[in-house]
């Protein structure tokens, strides 16, 4: 296990590398001077000679990286344009908001996810099923920000129950009462992943199913509801632990739309805010960041598939 | 592209669309609606009881009632005219995105199967490309971009190229190893002749449903995009666009987040549900390959 973690590990470097190499393009893809584009419309000549002797702009292009890539790896990520401020630090503003959106979504996918997936499955061919998969196909056909406004409109607007927009930290005045305002878009952002994932609990039960071990527990003549819950269940969760990876994928998509709705301050809603600012350094680090935590779920994910299921080859 | 003609020749016999659906009705009522769809792209401002364009503020922000029965935007332009021709954007969109996708991904999929060390190189690049989610990827490539009709399609098509090329990899690799490869090979057929003679014919209805899948993802990254005022010029009555611009209004006119949301969701809804129909169709090997919704 530890070898194959190893193995894992070390094949991450090169995606990893090589993703790295193409966000330090992306400065250099835009029109203009990398250390004019960087510093803004508002720099001095002074302050782009000092940026282009830092970057090393005068040097080979493979010297700049490294040199960028030297930075990067000392938490050195620039400085924000529109904030005077370390990309780093304005990165770790939004982390509080983006992190605990990000749990309730999960909270909310795991809660109706699983029993709805375990229930199609179980009543395989009934109305409780075509009703179900029917739902889940209609959740993901719809447009996050869509449905944001939608419930905005009716339970912020219309009914008064729930803040429509922001969100004050819990470490501020009311606690961890503020978690309200995180209620509607941390339902946006479920529906369509909790759709994805009733659809892959109930595929995994059903091809679960059909195994000869399935077969012989209920030969051996235990109750369809254990027969379920111990043979069925456990092993579908096996799948369903696989695809937590790309779940992970859709949510950030899904967070940069629904905090933009919400106008929650986390990191989804400063992407988009970045790239409408042409602040570079922050969509840069941003992306950095986002690519980084992405590929290690992948590996945690890969990890946990091989842990969870013994016929996974290790080798 | 009709979804009927390609798909009448699924698993290389003849199988109507109506036989296609049978026993489908919600899939069948799908297809109906991408064909009215259809038929109001084509028609476009021709039918629409208004100029979708015209300003007219005397009306502005007017419920649904004769004679704009969806109402009016915040500068009264009609509703109605507006959704119908948004059908015409949501095509384009739609179509551009899958054969940018598919063309690319087909040929850095079956390529890279084919010939190993090349799809050692392209493989990596798509798995580097894979480690961005989709809207991150959309939206970096936007700011080096101008907003426009042509760069959207480009983008979105870069996104699903990713993985098209990755399931078709896959594909290929499982034919590469079957014995009509091997008999063309040894009765002396040329890797050309082989790759389009009996490859790619085999891959032909996986493309199909994969195609109807990347369209209905096109829809809802396209009008993330304009909705965050990165896709479509502004001035292009798309839906997406059309949702965006009544996100202030909403409170007082929620009938302009209705009626561009509907057109949306029904779209997308009816390709999911006519890909799903088309997946159960084709060959089982390929099944599994393709996700979809």
């Amino acid at each position: 296990m530890l070898a194959y973690a190893t193995k894992r590990l070390l094949t991450l470097i090169p995606t990893l590398l090589a993703a790295s190499l193409l966000i330090f393009l992306f400065i250099h893809l835009i029109p203009g001077d990398p250390a004019a584009v960087l510093l803004g419309d508002t720099a001095t000549p002074e302050e782009i000679a000092a940026l282009t002797a830092r970057m090393g702009l005068d040097q080979p292009i493979w010297k700049q990286y490294g040199l960028w890539l030297g930075n990067v790896l000392q938490g050195d990520l620039g400085t924000s344009l529109f904030f005077r401020e370390p990309v780093l630090s304005v990165i770790a503003e939004g982390a509080e908001t983006s992190i605990l959106l990000a749990s309730m979504t999960m909270l909310w996918i795991v809660l109706i996810g699983i029993p709805v997936g375990v229930l199609s499955a179980s009543f395989h061919g009934s109305w409780i099923d075509s009703l179900s998969s029917g739902l889940s196909m209609f959740a993901a056909s719809v447009p996050t920000f869509w449905l944001g406004l939608y419930f905005i409109l009716v339970f912020a607007v219309g009914l008064g129950w729930l803040p429509s927009s922001g969100f004050p930290s819990i470490f501020d005045e009311g606690g961890l009462a503020n978690l309200r305002y995180l209620l509607l878009p941390s339902l946006t952002l479920a529906a369509p992943n909790a759709a994805l994932i009733i659809r892959l609990v109930r595929a995994a039960m059903l091809d679960v199913q059909r195994e000869d071990h399935v077969r012989t527990a209920r030969a051996k003549g235990l109750s369809p509801a254990r027969v379920v819950w111990k043979h069925v269940f456990r092993n579908a969760l096996i799948a369903v632990v696989a695809a937590f990876g790309f779940t992970f994928a859709a949510l950030v998509s899904e967070a940069v739309v629904t905090e933009t709705v919400f106008s929650l301050p986390g990191v989804g809603r400063l992407v988009v805010q970045s790239i409408l600012r042409r602040d570079y350094p922050v969509i840069q680090g941003v992306i950095l960041v986002i690519v980084l935590l992405y590929l290690i779920i992948n590996l945690l994910v890969d990890l946990a598939y091989a842990w969870l299921d013994p016929r996974i080859s290790l080798a | 592209m009709s979804a009927a003609t390609l798909g009448s020749r699924m698993g290389g016999q003849l199988v109507a669309p109506f036989r296609l659906f049978r026993g489908r009705p919600v899939a069948l009522a799908g297809f109906l609606w991408l064909l009215f769809v259809a038929a109001l792209a084509v028609l476009g401002a021709v039918i629409t009881p208004f100029d979708p364009l015209e300003i007219d503020p005397v009306n502005r922000l007017l419920e649904p009632a004769s004679p704009h029965w969806f109402g009016t935007d915040h500068f009264g332009r009609d509703t109605l005219s507006r959704v119908v021709v948004g059908a015409r954007m949501a095509l384009i969109i739609g179509l551009g995105t899958v054969v940018v996708a598919l063309t690319l991904g087909t040929l850095i999929g079956v390529l890279s199967a084919w010939f190993t060390s090349l799809g050692h190189v392209l493989m990596r690049i798509v798995d580097v490309l894979m480690a961005f989610p989709a809207l991150l990827l959309a939206l970096v490539l936007m700011t080096l971009l101008e907003r426009s009709v042509l760069n959207t399609i480009i983008v979105i098509g870069i996104v699903y190229t990713t993985t098209t090329a990755r399931i078709l990899y896959g594909m290929s690799l499982k034919l590469k190893n079957e014995v009509f490869v091997d008999a063309a090979i040894c009765s002396g057929a040329s890797t050309a002749s082989l790759l389009f003679r009996h490859v790619l014919p085999n891959l032909a209805s996986p493309l199909l449903v994969q195609a109807s899948f990347i369209f209905a993802f096109a829809q809802l990254q396209a009008a993330a995009l304009d909705f965050l005022g990165l896709g479509l010029p502004p001035e292009i009555p798309s839906w997406g666009n059309m949702l965006a611009e009544s996100r202030t209004y909403i409170t007082r006119a929620s009938w302009l987040l209705l009626f561009p949301g509907a057109a949306i969701i029904l779209t997308v809804f009816s390709m999911n549900l006519v890909g799903d129909a088309l997946r159960d169709r084709i060959d089982p090997r390929f099944r599994d390959d393709i996700a979809g919704v």
